[in-house]
């Protein structure tokens, strides 16, 4: 089996892992980190995304085994000294979670977004989360807290 | 669905890569951004025993200027929207990668993976075409060199041979003046594959009159195409009105659209006149 050796959100693990396992299914089921989500499984609707060096992937779509010695950060990564970032607090002032099924996959996108882009647009917010399909229809308040964290 | 059960090997050379895909032959499949492959592999669609990936291959990431431009087969469209190497020879491309799917897909999915995957939605495709590029392939017997108008044979159908890779694709440099357009059309979601997918590349002389017109289109047939009979049209001649509707006319006619969310194949066909017209219409004398 091969053996992976990566970091999540800033632990590092020393891993065997089967080929066929998904960066998904290694980050939830033997990491047990369940905030990410999966919907889709066809890399469409965004709720898995994670960062892998600080960029956001689909963790659906990638294989464990190819994330040799990167730094995975998921929704369970964002936090800070104990304390949720701006980002996530801006989520929660702004209202922007209803079912919160997609939360973890949009704080991820917009966490990248800010990162390189501290100072977006409207429309580049939109245009970073358009992969991130939110069926309760809450774009508004989202793209609200995106803007509210980046102010 | 867990997927099915697979070796998993990541040469570091194409010279390794060569010889592990003649080695292993049809138990093999490649692997590039695996957005394709991991589907493919959860609906039971390939059932390979090895996965050869190609990401650690260090040279088949990279975009250079060589006369013209050599684009790896790994490099992510991501990569291509924002390189300016790219950008210095084919700026018409980089548009059409940073139309490519969501942010997260463009970082995944790379030029080659699109390519060799066949799909006739492809929205780098069409450019490529309209670039006029050849896809250089290695395989046992050294390398080849193929337009990729020859390249794309039929639905996820190509001319790559069971033992062999896509290196790189080949863009030779544009004469100076040409002119590039290049629209998605979605009647959805902008991140949805497209209603039709056009790509143009127009050269002119002193007068005005079209010396090389070139038409790629996506999501109309089942593989990216060129629409030859359109091209014909332009070329020795002067973009007037009469002559844009008749290529777009033309080009329409080339096509051979099935029905999707994206639209119907009428719609398709509609679309496709609609925007050769209007792209070519937009050009500045
Ligand atoms: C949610 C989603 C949305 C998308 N939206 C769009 C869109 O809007 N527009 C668009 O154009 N595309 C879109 N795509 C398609 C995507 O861009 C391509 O499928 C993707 O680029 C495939 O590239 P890959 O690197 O992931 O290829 P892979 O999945 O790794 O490979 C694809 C195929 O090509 C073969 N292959 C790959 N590289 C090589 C090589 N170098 N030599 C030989 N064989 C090779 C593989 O064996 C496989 O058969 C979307 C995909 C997803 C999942």
């Amino acid at each position: 089996m091969p053996h992976l050796s990566l970091t999540v959100n800033g632990d590092k693990h020393e891993l065997e892992v089967p080929a066929n396992r998904t960066l998904f299914a290694l980050i939830r089921e033997d990491l047990g980190l369940v905030g990410t989500k999966d919907a889709c499984r066809q890399g469409v609707c965004g709720s898995c995304t994670v960062l892998v060096d600080g960029v956001p992937m689909r963790s659906c779509l990638a294989l464990a085994v190819r994330c040799q010695g990167t730094h995975i950060t998921t929704v369970e990564g964002l936090k800070a000294d104990g304390k949720l970032s701006r980002l996530q607090q801006e989520f929660i002032n702004a209202g922007a979670v209803q079912c919160g099924y997609c939360t973890p996959g949009m704080l991820i996108m917009a966490t990248a977004l800010l990162a390189e882009n501290p100072r977006p647009t409207e429309t580049q917010v939109r245009e970073a989360l358009i992969g991130n399909l939110c069926r309760c229809t809450g774009y508004v308040r989202v793209v609200r807290a995106v803007m509210a964290a980046a102010s | 669905m867990s997927l099915p059960g697979f070796d998993y090997r990541a040469p570091v050379t194409i010279e390794e890569a060569v010889a592990l895909r003649l080695e292993l032959g049809a138990d093999a499949l490649i692997m590039a951004g695996g957005l394709a492959v991991v589907v493919l592999l959860r609906e039971r669609l390939a059932r390979p025993a090895v996965v050869v990936s190609l990401s650690d291959i260090p040279e088949l990431q990279a975009v250079a200027v060589n006369g013209g431009l050599r684009i790896g087969a790994t490099a992510t469209h991501a990569a291509l929207a924002r390189s300016k190497t790219a950008r210095s020879i084919a700026p018409l491309l980089c548009e059409a990668c940073g139309h490519v799917g969501s942010p997260a897909i463009r970082n995944m999915g790379t030029l080659g993976g699109s390519v060799c995957h066949g799909d006739g939605a492809s929205d780098p495709a069409p450019a490529l075409l309209a670039l006029d590029a050849e896809a250089i392939i290695a395989g046992p017997r050294g390398e080849r060199r193929l337009p990729l108008v020859k390249f794309f044979l039929g639905a996820l159908t190509t001319a790559l041979n069971g033992d062999e890779i896509l290196v790189a694709l080949h863009v030779p440099r544009p004469a100076a003046g040409t002119q590039f357009r290049f629209i998605k059309y979605t009647a959805t979601s902008a991140e949805a594959f497209s209603t039709v997918t056009v790509a143009v590349s127009i050269t002119r002389d002193g007068a005005g009159v079209c010396s090389n017109a070139r038409i790629g289109l996506g999501s109309v047939a089942p593989t990216p195409l060129r629409a030859r009979a359109a091209e014909d049209l332009l070329r020795g001649n002067k973009l007037t009105r009469e002559i844009i509707a008749a290529a777009a006319a033309a080009a329409a006619a080339c096509t051979n659209p099935s029905s999707s969310a994206q639209g119907s194949a009428e719609y398709r066909r509609d679309m496709t006149e609609v925007w050769v017209r209007r792209l070519l219409a937009e050009m500045p004398a």
